[in-house]
C-alpha cells in the first residue's frame, strides 16, 4: 500500500494551481484533505502523474455570508465548520451533518470541497447540498462556471467536474430563522459512511408545510431528492398520516444497490425508517 | 509433573492479587516501544509481496525481468527459487484424522487463494519493492474455483490439494454411549443448523518481520511480531537445515496476536531464505491489505446439532456435526484440524452430557488458511451449545438460568471426563452463574423486559456459561495430533551481585501484561520489590527452552516455572544468609529488602550483601556451596486446567433499523488465583470487545470466485470504542488444586462467551416474533431478514 511514483507540486494561488493542472492535460489530481485521495494512491486505484496541492492555497478557506447565503472556500475543513458561529446560525443543517463525517482527525484534515468533489454517493455533504439546493463554483481555464447541486453528481465518484477544473466555493442559500432540519442517519459503526442517510428541511406555516427538502446518502448512485415524497408533505402538512405517507414514497424513490453491509431491500426499508424520523425530528425544531 | 503442595511457599506473598498498574504500559504509551519496523539495521533492503489474484490458478510462468531491471531492486525471488532453498511446510500430525499437505512459502505451480504470495521484491525501498511487484508478469491458467465448504465435499469438486487426494483435510469423531437410542427416546429433541462465519483476528500492529544473516558466523536473526518465538525457532532450523543454535528468534514488543501470530508464516521463510542468500538484512512489514488477505482466518463452520433432554429438563444426548472450512492450507505447527476439532471437543460445554457423538469434517476451499484465533472453536461450540440450552428452555418452560443449573456439572462430579476426554479441575459453573444472577438483578431485569414488551420493545436477556481448557501440559497437545511438544516452559532467574534479578522466559508477551505479572510473581518468591525486577521474554537467544504465549497457557506454566525457579534462588539465599549471619536458614525472616534473624532485627543481611556474596567465591559462602545467584527450573502442568465464566447480555433490538444496542454486559469469571485483578479485567474487556465484534459486526466475505470482499477496514467492520459496552466484571477465585500457584489462563474467555451471551439476548429479544439466531455475526440485514421472515 504505497502509491507509485508521482510529482508534487504545492501552488500559492488558485492560478498557478490551474497551470500546473493545464501542464499535466487531465493527468494530474488535486489533493485537498487526502482523507479519499491517499487511500486510493496507497491501493493504487488513483495514478496521477502529478497531485496539485491545494493546502497551501489561504484565499480557498474561508466562511462568509454573502446575500441570502454563505460561501465556503473550498479548503474549509470540515473541523471548522462544525464549529463556525456561521454555519451553526446559517446552515445548522450543514453543522449537524459534520457531526456525521468520520471521525475528528478526518474531519480535522477533510475539506468541504473534496468531499464534495469527492462525489461518494454515501457521504453527508453531497446529500446536503442536494437538499438545500445548493451550487459550487469551478475555475478552470476557460474560466469560472457555477452548477447547481442537481447537475452536479453524475454517477459514484464522479461530478460534471472537469479534470482540468478546481471547485473553488461552495454556495449554501441561508435556512430562514425558523426552519426544521434534521440529518438521520445509519451506519453500522460509529464514524463510518451512511448505510443510509437522509437530509431533511421543512418550512412550516403552522400545521401547513410550505416547503420540504429530503435528500439521500448511500441510496443510489448519486444523492436523490425525493421529490415526490416532498410534495406529499407540501400538500398534506406535517401531521402522523402525512409523513408516514412521504416515509412510505420515498422508499419507492430510491434504487439503492446491495452491497456486503446491506442489501437493496434492506436500505430501502432504511431509507422509509429514517424519512420518518428525519421528518419528525425536523418538525420538533421548526417554528412557523 | 510437580506437585503443587512440595514446593512451598512465596518469600513475601504480597504482589500476587495486587492490582498492579502495568510495568509495560509507560514504555508502549510513549512510543518508546521496540517492534519489528523500529529496527533499521545497515544496509537493510525492503521486501514486498507479489499476490495471487486468482483464488485458483496454475502457474504458467513468471517473468521478473521488467521488476529486476528497474533501479533499487536487488532481488526477486519465486516459488520455484525458494523451493531450492527451504522445505515446504508439512503441519505433520500423529494422527490419521489428519491429511498432511504442502504449504510452499511462495505459490509452486499453482496458487490457492487470493493474495497467496507467489514472488518477494527486496529493493531500496518499500516504494520501489512494490513498483518491482507491479512489473512481474506472471501468466495464471484459472481453475476452477472451491468456495462452498460442502460443495468441496462432493466427488465432482476439483481438488485444493492433488497429494490429498480429497478436500476433506479433517475428519474426527467423539462418541460416548448411545447417543442414536438417548434422542430418539428423549422428551425433547432441540436441533439447529448454525453458522458461525468466517472471521480474522486483527491486530493493531500487522505481523512483520526481518531478518539477518551473518555470513562470518553463519548465524540467523529473525525479528518477527509472533507470539511463538521458540516454534518459529525450531522449525527455520529444519526448513531452513541450519542448527538450532545458529537461529535466533526475537519477538520483542509485538501489538497484539489473538493466536493469529501464533502460526509460522510464509512471509518469515522467505524473508530468511532472501537474506541469507543476499547477506543483507532484509525486512518485510506487512500493511492491513496483506493482513486481511493472508493472516489466517477463523471460525467459518456450520454446524448441524441435536440436543437431546428428559422431561425435567435434564440433557440425555447430545449429537452434532461440524463442517469448517479451512482455507487453502493447514497450517504450522497446528494443523487444519485445530478449530474443527477443538469444536468438538467443547462441544457440551459445563454440562454432564451422557451421551454424545460430535462428528466434525475440515474441508479445504480457495480461501486464506484457518488458524487458531482467541478461543479457538469454542466460541462457536459455545454459541452452539447455549444456544441449544435456550432453544430447549423455551421449550420446556424453563428460565434459561434454570435448565442450566440444573446440568452443570455439580462439585460433587469433579473431577469429571468430558465426553470427548477433557478432564474438568474443580470449577464454579454453578457458582458463576448464580452470582452473576445476583449481580445482575436477574429477576428485576426479567420485570424490566416484561414492560418493555408490554410498551413494543425487543429487549431480550442472553445467558452464557463455558468451561475452557488452558494452561495444557504434556498430557495432550494443544492442538489435536500435532506433533511438537507445548507441555513445558522454563524460567530463569538471576541475581546480579548489585542484587537486582532478570528473569528470563521463554514466553512471548504480546499484549498480556506478562512483564508485570510474572514479575509480581518473582518479587513475591524472592522477597525483592518488584523495582528491582527486569523480566525479558521473547528472545530464543536469551531465554530457557520454551515454545511462546498461545491457549492461555502464559501465567499457568511461566508463572508455575517462575515459581519453581524463584524458590531455589530463594532457597540459596537463605543458605548464604545463614552463613553470613552464623544463624539457622530455619530461623531467617525477611524485613524490608534484608534478612534477619528471627526476633534480632539488628542481625541482619540485605539482598545486596546476599549477592554479592554468592558471587564472591569461597570465602563468603559455606563450604561446598557453588558459587552464583540464579536457578532455571522447568515446568509442566501435565493435564493442565480449566477455567470458567458466565456472561449475560442485555440488549435492545431496533424494531426499525433491526440492529442491536448492548444496554448491559456483565461478566463473572473465575480464572483460579488471580495475580492481577487489573490485568484480568483488561484481558476480559479485551476478549468481551473481540467477541461483540463476532456476534455482531465482523465478517470475512468471499464472492463466489474466492475474491475478497470484505478487504479493508471499511468493510470488515471490528467494533471501535463506541460499539464497545460498559462491561461489569466479577471474579470468583477456586484455586486450581493442579498448578502451582492455583493460577487458571484466562487471556481467551472474553470471546468465548460473548457470541453465545449476545446471540441468546438476540434471541430472547425477538422470542416473541418465535425467531432463533443460528447465524453470527447477527448484522442488521440479517435480522432484518429474520424479522420479515416471521411478520410477513
Ligand atoms: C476512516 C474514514 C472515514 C470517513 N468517513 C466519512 C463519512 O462518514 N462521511 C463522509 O462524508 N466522508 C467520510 N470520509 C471521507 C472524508 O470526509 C474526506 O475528507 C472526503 O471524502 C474528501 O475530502 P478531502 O478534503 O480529504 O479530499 P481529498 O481526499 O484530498 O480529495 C478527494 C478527491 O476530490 C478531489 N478534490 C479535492 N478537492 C478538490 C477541489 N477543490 N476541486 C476539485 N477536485 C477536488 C481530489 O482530486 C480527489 O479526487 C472518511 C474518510 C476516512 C479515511
Amino acid at each position: 500500500m504505497k502509491p507509485p511514483k508521482f510529482e508534487y507540486h504545492a501552488p500559492r494561488t488558485v492560478d498557478e494551481a490551474l497551470a500546473l493542472l493545464g501542464r499535466y492535460g487531465g493527468d494530474a489530481k488535486v489533493l485537498a484533505g487526502g482523507q479519499s485521495l491517499m487511500p486510493l494512491l496507497n491501493f493504487r486505484l488513483a495514478r496521477p502523474a502529478a497531485l496539485v496541492d491545494l493546502n497551501r492555497i489561504p484565499s480557498l478557506a474561508f466562511i462568509e455570508e454573502s446575500g441570502g447565503g454563505v460561501r465556503l472556500g473550498a479548503m474549509t475543513r470540515q473541523r471548522t465548520i462544525e464549529f463556525s458561529p456561521v454555519i451553526a446560525q446559517r446552515v445548522p443543517l450543514l453543522k449537524e451533518a459534520t457531526r456525521w463525517v468520520g471521525h475528528l482527525p478526518i474531519r480535522t484534515r477533510g475539506t468541504v470541497g473534496g468531499s464534495i468533489a469527492h462525489a461518494d454517493p454515501s457521504a453527508e455533504y453531497p446529500a446536503v447540498l442536494t437538499a438545500l439546493e445548493g451550487e459550487v463554483v469551478a475555475r478552470g481555464a476557460k474560466g469560472e462556471r457555477v452548477i447547481k447541486a442537481a447537475d452536479l453528481f453524475q454517477t459514484y465518484l464522479t461530478t460534471n467536474l472537469t479534470p482540468d477544473e478546481i471547485l473553488t466555493e461552495v454556495r449554501l442559500p441561508a435556512m430562514a430563522a425558523g426552519t426544521g432540519y434534521a440529518l438521520e442517519e445509519f451506519a453500522r459503526r460509529h464514524g463510518d459512511f451512511a448505510i443510509i442517510g437522509i437530509a431533511a428541511v421543512v418550512v412550516r406555516d403552522g400545521q401547513r408545510c410550505k416547503t420540504a427538502r429530503l435528500a439521500t446518502a448511500g441510496a443510489g448512485p448519486v444523492p436523490v431528492r425525493l421529490r415526490a415524497a416532498e410534495e406529499i408533505l407540501e400538500r398534506d402538512g406535517l401531521g402522523e398520516a402525512a409523513i408516514d405517507a412521504a416515509a412510505r414514497k420515498a422508499t419507492e424513490l430510491v434504487d439503492p444497490d446491495s452491497d456486503i453491509h446491506g442489501s437493496a431491500d434492506y436500505r430501502r426499508h432504511l431509507t422509509g425508517v429514517l424519512t420518518k424520523r428525519a421528518l419528525v425530528r425536523a418538525m420538533g425544531v421548526a417554528r412557523g | 509433573m510437580t506437585d503443587p503442595r512440595s514446593v512451598g511457599s512465596a518469600a513475601l506473598p504480597r504482589l500476587v492479587g495486587a492490582r498492579v498498574a502495568r510495568r509495560e504500559d509507560p514504555r508502549l504509551l510513549t512510543g518508546q516501544g521496540s517492534y519489528v519496523d523500529d529496527h533499521r539495521p545497515a544496509r537493510l533492503l525492503y521486501a514486498a509481496f507479489l499476490r495471487s489474484p486468482h483464488a485458483h490458478a496454475r502457474i504458467v510462468s513468471i517473468d521478473a525481468s521488467a521488476a529486476l531491471a528497474l533501479s533499487g531492486v536487488t532481488a526477486v525471488l519465486t516459488g520455484e527459487e525458494i523451493a531450492r532453498a527451504s522445505k515446504p511446510v508439512r503441519a505433520a500430525s500423529k494422527t490419521p484424522a489428519v491429511k498432511v499437505t504442502s504449504f510452499p512459502p511462495l505459490a509452486l505451480g499453482k496458487v490457492r487463494h487470493v493474495g497467496e504470495a507467489v514472488a518477494m521484491v527486496a529493493a531500496e525501498s518499500r516504494y520501489v519493492a512494490e513498483d518491482a511487484a507491479e512489473r512481474i508478469v506472471v501468466e495464471y491458467a484459472p481453475l476452477p474455483v472451491v468456495t462452498d465448504m460442502e460443495g468441496a465435499l462432493e466427488a465432482a469438486s476439483p481438488l485444493v490439494h492433488e497429494e490429498a487426494g480429497t478436500n476433506l483435510l479433517v475428519a474426527r469423531e467423539f462418541a460416548r454411549g448411545d447417543v442414536d437410542a438417548a434422542l430418539a427416546s428423549a422428551a425433547v429433541v432441540v436441533r439447529e443448523r448454525f453458522r458461525f462465519h468466517r472471521h480474522t483476528a486483527i491486530c493493531m500492529e500487522n505481523r512483520g518481520c526481518l531478518a539477518e544473516y551473518a555470513t562470518g558466523s553463519g548465524t540467523l536473526t529473525l525479528r518477527s511480531s509472533a507470539q511463538c518465538p521458540g516454534i518459529v525457532r525450531d522449525v527455520l532450523s529444519d526448513l531452513l537445515d541450519l542448527p538450532e543454535n545458529r537461529i535466533r528468534v526475537v519477538a520483542e514488543d509485538v501489538g497484539g496476536g489473538f493466536g493469529a501470530k501464533a502460526s509460522l508464516y510464509p512471509e518469515e521463510i522467505a524473508t530468511c531464505v532472501m537474506a541469507r542468500r543476499l547477506g543483507r538484512p532484509v525486512k518485510w512489514i506487512g500493511d492491513r491489505r496483506e493482513d486481511l488477505l493472508a493472516t489466517s482466518h477463523a471460525w467459518d463452520e456450520i454446524i448441524e446439532a441435536e440436543l437431546g433432554l428428559d422431561r425435567d429438563g435434564a440433557i440425555v444426548g447430545l449429537r452434532a456435526l461440524v463442517t469448517a472450512d479451512v482455507g487453502a492450507y493447514s497450517i504450522y505447527p497446528w494443523t487444519a484440524a485445530i478449530e474443527p476439532v477443538q469444536t468438538i471437543s467443547f462441544l457440551p460445554g459445563p454440562y454432564r452430557v451422557p451421551t454424545y457423538r460430535g462428528r466434525t469434517r475440515g474441508v479445504a476451499t480457495c480461501k486464506t488458511p484457518l488458524g487458531p484465533y482467541r478461543g479457538v472453536g469454542r466460541p462457536p461450540a459455545v454459541f452452539v451449545i447455549e444456544g441449544l440450552m435456550d432453544r430447549a428452555a423455551r421449550r420446556l418452560g424453563l428460565d434459561p438460568t434454570e435448565i442450566r443449573l440444573r446440568n452443570f456439572i455439580r462439585d460433587e462430579d469433579f473431577p469429571y471426563k468430558s465426553p470427548s476426554g477433557i478432564v474438568w479441575d474443580r470449577s464454579s459453573f454453578t457458582g458463576s452463574l448464580l452470582r452473576a444472577r445476583e449481580a445482575l438483578g436477574y429477576d428485576a431485569v426479567r420485570a424490566e423486559q416484561t414492560q418493555a414488551r408490554a410498551a413494543g420493545r425487543w429487549l431480550g436477556i442472553g445467558v452464557a456459561s463455558y468451561v475452557e481448557l488452558t494452561g495444557i501440559g504434556s498430557a495432550i497437545p494443544v492442538s489435536p495430533g500435532m506433533p511438537i511438544a507445548t507441555g513445558t516452559e522454563a524460567a530463569t532467574i538471576r541475581f546480579d551481585p548489585a542484587g537486582k534479578v532478570t528473569a528470563v522466559f521463554g514466553v512471548a508477551s504480546h499484549g498480556q501484561g506478562l512483564e508485570t505479572t510474572l514479575a509480581q510473581i518473582v518479587a513475591d518468591e524472592v522477597g525483592v520489590p518488584i523495582e528491582d525486577i527486569r523480566v525479558v521474554h521473547g528472545d530464543t537467544a536469551l531465554s530457557p527452552y520454551g515454545t511462546g504465549t498461545y491457549a492461555s497457557r502464559s501465567l499457568v506454566l511461566a508463572g508455575g516455572a517462575a515459581i519453581m525457579a524463584g524458590r531455589a534462588v530463594r532457597e540459596k539465599m537463605l543458605v548464604i544468609a545463614g552463613h553470613l549471619l552464623e544463624a539457622d536458614p530455619a530461623d531467617l525472616v525477611p524485613a524490608d529488602g534484608r534478612l534477619a534473624v528471627r526476633g534480632m532485627p539488628d542481625r541482619s543481611v540485605t539482598v545486596r550483601e546476599i549477592a554479592r556474596a554468592a558471587y564472591t567465591g569461597a570465602k563468603q559462602l559455606p563450604k561446598g556451596l557453588e558459587p552464583g545467584l540464579e536457578a532455571t527450573r522447568f515446568y509442566d502442568p501435565y493435564y493442565g486446567t480449566a477455567s470458567n465464566a458466565t456472561h449475560v447480555a442485555v440488549v435492545e433490538v431496533d424494531r426499525a433499523t433491526c440492529q442491536v444496542s448492548v444496554l448491559r454486559y456483565l461478566v463473572v469469571e473465575d480464572c483460579g488465583r488471580m495475580v492481577n485483578p487489573l490485568i484480568v479485567d483488561g484481558q476480559v474487556h479485551g476478549g468481551v470487545a473481540q467477541g461483540l465484534g463476532a456476534a455482531l459486526l465482523e465478517e470475512i466475505v468471499h464472492d463466489d470466485h474466492g475474491q475478497l470482499l470484505s478487504g479493508t477496514l471499511m468493510d470488515y467492520v471490528v467494533p471501535s470504542a463506541c460499539e464497545v459496552p460498559w462491561m461489569e466484571v466479577h471474579h470468583l477465585e477456586t484455586p486450581s488444586p493442579v498448578t502451582l500457584g492455583g493460577f487458571r489462563g484466562m487471556g481467551e474467555g472474553g470471546t468465548i462467551g460473548a457470541p453465545a451471551a449476545i446471540a441468546n439476548a438476540v434471541a430472547d429479544a425477538l422470542a416473541p416474533l418465535g425467531v432463533e439466531v443460528a447465524e453470527l455475526p447477527a448484522t442488521p440485514e440479517r435480522i432484518f431478514r429474520l424479522v420479515a421472515r416471521a411478520t410477513r
